[in-house]
């Protein structure tokens, strides 16, 4: 029971981070990969808080959540200002910059990690695993709402429009930056709130977690699930969670199991994108529908 | 303040470990010039150049000339399948950039990860005796590995400089990179050049990873952190400034490997980090001299630049 707890406050704290991640690379179309380091940012901005001051943990989580938000806008105003390119060059050196921060400082804990997180609920056994599941899935399902509610809509209509003709959205007078930034801050905000329940959950954490090959694992869920639709990085979520225990059942050795998973998640999304681009609850080519971005020229094509 | 010696050691080893990196450099610049792809599946062709020579040499005890070239032939099959399979695929359904960079990065990791399970996480040289016979010039100490990766780099960058000043096939690929359609018009194949830039990225990788691959240790996952140097480079040299971003890679190096003497050796990598934002920052069309510095009365910019808005 204990290891289905487990596993459903991953797939909810997953669901946040791919819902997020959707937000930003699906919907606003924004290029970045950096999302594992916002959800780090949450994780060690809200563990390093609790730890040395001893304020409540949600108070923690909140700041880590605002933290990874402010981290967020940095990133994006320097390299929203050019090509969207630059936005990708941008995120990875802002995630492998951070991280070398994080491994090489002691405040950190170093390549060792943080650990000795104060944890959110107290109590400890079944009852505790429980409360916390529900409220990972709580926040998981408010994160979608509040997504599916921010993409709908006029200023959903604003975002689809920024992201298919920029200098269209830009030549009827609308600011595009500002939309990017909203998009970029929340998707991240999102993460940094994630990386919180993660690291008052399992109360340690290591730079090694959310390294570039992590966000694979988050575009797989994205990809696999669906882009650009709400509930797809969520079916991805699960899916990413259960198939990796289909591998562990094989008892096959760590060495093994661990580059087995990336191959599994990663051949997923080389598979999808090719034969099925738009993800398991995205809709068919051919649809009508304005977020499938590879309708219009597979229909000329046919 | 610094003793001269040092100093000069330090800019000599600097010019040669920068030859592996010019070496990258130029094959991920001249792929996204000719492209215009942001060809993260560059660490894929780096592990598979390294560890087919790795296997080439270690396995089938192939001597190294022999290696060279199953590395160069193994990272050509699957540049040409990048180019041909799955770019070409998505060009032609007309695919966002998104879909391309999702791509480039996912199958870099899928091919990480293949690497990770045949050879593990840990690293591996590529030959049984790395050390490398030294001479001392001066003060500074010179080894054979210095010369022979300066020499590698040199003699590519400038048989790559010939290819596309003087030959059809290198002028191709300018038309094509300059405007893929109007060369078209000409009758230049795009797609012969697109595969043309990724086989000559394919050697400049190989030749890359052997310099590499002769003095230090390669784990599958290094050859993701050793591309974020090129990528830096490339803007700073300026998108479609081939050898620009090939001289920036080197004065990067410089400026990496000067830092260990004024800072702790740890704090390098986060250099080239800063370079990266302020290059995007403040040079995002790369450092370009002013026009008028230019001596044969040429312009430094491309005639786009100056059309009106």
């Amino acid at each position: 029971m204990e290891f289905a707890g487990s596993m459903l406050i991953q797939i909810g704290i997953f669901t946040i981070l791919a819902t997020s991640f959707n937000l930003i690379i699906g919907y606003g179309g924004l290029m970045s990969i950096a999302h594992p380091i916002f959800f780090a940012l949450g994780a060690y901005g809200s563990g390093l808080l609790t730890l040395a001051t001893g304020l409540p943990v949600p108070v923690g989580i909140v700041f880590g959540a605002a933290f990874a938000m402010m981290a967020s806008v940095a990133l994006a105003l320097p390299s929203l200002r050019v090509s969207g390119d630059y936005l990708v060059i941008a995120s990875i050196g802002f995630q492998l910059g951070v991280l070398q921060i994080i491994k090489n400082s002691d405040w950190s804990g170093g390549p060792g990690g943080l650990s000795n997180i104060p944890p959110l609920i107290h109590a400890v056994g079944r009852a505790a695993i429980w409360s916390y599941v529900v409220l990972v899935c709580i926040v998981a399902f408010a994160t979608i709402l509040a997504v599916r509610w921010l993409v709908s809509g006029e200023y959903g209509r604003a975002i689809t429009a920024m992201r298919d003709d920029e200098e269209a959205f830009k030549g009827l007078g609308h600011n595009a930056v500002g939309i990017k930034l909203v998009l970029f801050a929340i998707g991240s905000g999102f993460a940094g709130l994630a990386g919180g329940l993660y690291g008052h959950y399992f109360l340690f954490v290591t730079p090694e977690q959310f390294e570039i090959l992590y966000s694979a694992a988050m575009l797989t869920m994205v990809v696999v699930g669906g882009i650009r639709t709400v509930w797809g990085p969520a079916l991805g979520a699960v899916l990413l969670q259960f198939l990796p225990q289909a591998i562990n059942f094989l008892k096959l050795p760590s060495s093994v199991t661990g580059p087995l998973q990336g191959i599994l998640f990663t051949g997923l999304v080389l598979l999808f994108l090719f034969l099925k681009p738009q993800g398991l609850l995205g809709r068919a080519p051919g649809a009508r529908v304005i977020a499938d971005e590879d309708e219009p020229t597979e229909a000329a094509a046919k | 303040m610094f003793d001269r010696g040092i100093l000069l050691q330090v800019l000599w080893t600097s010019l040669a470990t920068a030859s592996f990196q010019v070496l990258l450099t130029i094959a991920f610049a001249l792929v996204l010039k000719v492209t215009k792809i942001w060809n993260f599946t560059q660490p894929a062709m780096m592990g598979v150049a390294f560890y087919a020579m790795y296997v080439a040499i270690n396995w089938l005890g192939a001597p190294l000339p022999i290696a060279i070239l199953i590395a160069f032939l193994a990272t050509a099959a699957l540049g040409l399948a990048i180019e041909r399979v799955a770019f070409a695929t998505l060009r032609a359904r007309g695919s966002e950039p998104i879909t391309f960079f999702i791509f480039t990065l996912i199958f870099a990791q899928f091919v990480i990860y293949v690497l990770t399970l045949a050879f593990t996480t840990e690293p591996v040289f590529m030959l049984a005796n790395m050390v490398s016979p030294t001479v001392l010039v001066g003060d500074v100490v010179v080894s054979t590995w210095d010369l022979h990766s300066i020499l590698i780099a040199a003699a590519l960058t400038f048989a790559l400089l010939l290819l596309l000043r003087f030959t059809r096939a290198g002028q191709y690929m300018i038309a094509v990179a300059d405007n893929a359609d109007l060369a078209e018009v000409y009758g230049i194949s795009r797609a012969q050049s697109y595969v043309l830039a990724m086989l000559i990225a394919a050697l400049f990788i190989t030749a890359a990873m052997y310099v590499f691959g002769s003095k230090l240790a390669v784990y599958p996952e290094l050859t993701l952190h050793m591309m974020i140097f090129a990528v830096v480079a490339t803007i700073l040299g300026g998108i479609d400034r081939v050898f620009a971003a090939a001289v920036a890679a080197l004065g990067i190096n410089v400026l990496q490997q000067l830092s260990v003497l004024v800072m702790d050796s740890r704090w390098q990598p986060l250099i080239v980090f800063s370079i990266l934002f302020v290059a995007i920052v403040f040079f995002p069309r790369g450092i370009r001299l002013p026009a008028r510095r230019v001596a044969d009365g040429r312009t430094a910019t491309p005639a786009l630049e100056r059309a009106p808005e």
